[in-house]
């Protein structure tokens, strides 16, 4: 079995700030951290040759958008509050994984709750605020692969994961479920940063360079 | 004993009631999706034999991860059983309710009560709250809590998940008066 390296009995200070108004961490209004692990050691009964452990790390914050019109300009929020919250999650794998070099693939998601857009799930992990820090903190290059949803607390949501800086790489194509039992309230968003350590337990279903050249001419019975 | 999987779940709460918690509550659960012991045997009479092979080797597993994954004192636990739809609940009540399983945790956690428990049985991806209580005196209100736990893609029927959790503080914002009050 694999060691599982966790947190760290030191309570890192943004999260102690986290509630500092007029902080950017302040501005995030954390509610709640979720982290989230899995090591396969099976798989049906044998053992993967390339083990891998995957974690979702999620926050759940207040909708900064509560009550605001679909025309509402959402750019000065994801400034403010998704920075932040790269940074808090992106930690949690890190140090869950044992480390950015271990990490190899990576997704993101959001959960808006029922009292919001599903744009305001867009604006928080959809642009650089975000997106590129994510990617920055994991050591990446890849475009990160997504899903959004807006939800009644306690939904599972599928995130998929692809390579950081192979994105096409086909054996790194899997996903983890996040669920957050009490979130998101209505007017609360539980955003979402994922990784994984390896590809899938099995992974044996070619790549593009092994792929033939399959057309739609297979139908008519032609070989490929 | 067959592990198919290992879960950790870590919560944080930051606030509560819209204010904020100092220090942060964690709460921990570390789960273990193992094969039932007696899958596939009809009715058992006698279980001592799968208890003997799985119980104290799940404790083994479960404990010091749990008290890693919390990352600090213990002062609330407790654990879980949830069977697969072909096994009897009875089956995780063999593996989780004896010394040999207990022990391990109770050890790791320099606790000394009984451990609460959940027995389920259900589908793989049902949802399970798991009881925590104070590790010496399980009278102490403040530390009465439970974590909401749902894994996945298990159990399939022919498994058993057995889980631990555990919990640096009392809950969130706790303020009801001791138990001796009402004495």
């Amino acid at each position: 079995m694999g060691s599982l390296e966790l947190f760290s009995k030191k309570v890192k200070p943004l999260l102690t700030n986290s509630t500092t108004a007029g902080s950017a961490e302040g501005a995030a209004g954390i509610r709640k951290i979720v982290y989230y692990q899995e090591e396969i050691l099976l798989e049906n009964g044998t053992q993967p040759p390339v083990p891998a452990l995957r974690a979702t790390a999620a926050a759940v914050i207040p909708n900064p958008w509560i009550g605001t019109a679909p025309d509402k300009d959402l750019a000065e929020e994801s400034r403010t509050v998704a920075p932040p919250i790269a940074q808090i999650l992106t930690d949690r794998l890190i140090e869950g994984l044992g480390g950015a070099d271990r990490i190899e693939a990576f997704g993101k998601a959001a959960i808006v709750g029922t009292a919001g857009e599903i744009e305001h799930a867009g604006a928080l992990i959809h642009t650089p605020y975000f997106g590129n820090l994510v990617r920055e903190f994991l050591e990446g290059s890849s475009i990160i692969c997504f899903a959004d949803d807006r939800a009644e607390a306690g939904q599972p949501l599928v995130v998929p994961m692809w390579h950081k800086t192979e994105a096409a790489t086909r054996s790194h194509y899997q996903t983890i479920t996040a669920r957050i039992s009490d979130g998101p309230r209505p007017d609360e968003i539980v955003v979402v940063a994922a990784a994984s350590t390896g590809p899938r337990p099995h992974a044996r279903i070619g790549d593009r360079t092994t792929d033939p050249a399959v057309t739609s001419r297979i139908l008519e019975g032609a070989s490929a | 004993m067959n592990v198919r999987k290992i879960v950790t779940l870590v919560e944080e709460t930051l606030t509560e009631g819209g204010r904020p918690v100092e220090p942060n509550a964690r709460v921990a659960v570390v789960a273990a999706v193992i094969e039932n012991p007696w899958r596939g045997q009809g009715f058992v009479e006698d279980l001592t034999a799968g208890i003997d092979e799985a119980a104290s080797r799940v404790g083994e597993v479960l404990a010091p991860r749990v008290v890693k994954a919390l990352g600090g004192t213990v002062e609330a636990y407790g654990k879980a059983a949830i069977v697969g739809l072909d096994g009897e609940i009875e089956h995780g009540s063999a593996l989780i309710h004896t010394l040999k399983f207990g022990d391990h945790f109770r050890n790791a956690a320099n606790a000394t009560t009984l451990l609460p428990a959940v027995e389920k049985r259900g589908p793989a991806g049902v949802t399970f709250d798991i009881p925590l209580k104070h590790v010496t005196d399980a009278t102490i209100r403040s530390h009465h809590q439970s974590i909401e736990v749902r894994l996945a893609d298990a159990p399939h029927p022919g498994e058993i998940v057995i889980a631990l959790a555990a919990a640096s503080q009392g809950r969130p914002q706790q303020r009801l008066a001791p138990l001796s009050t009402e004495q």
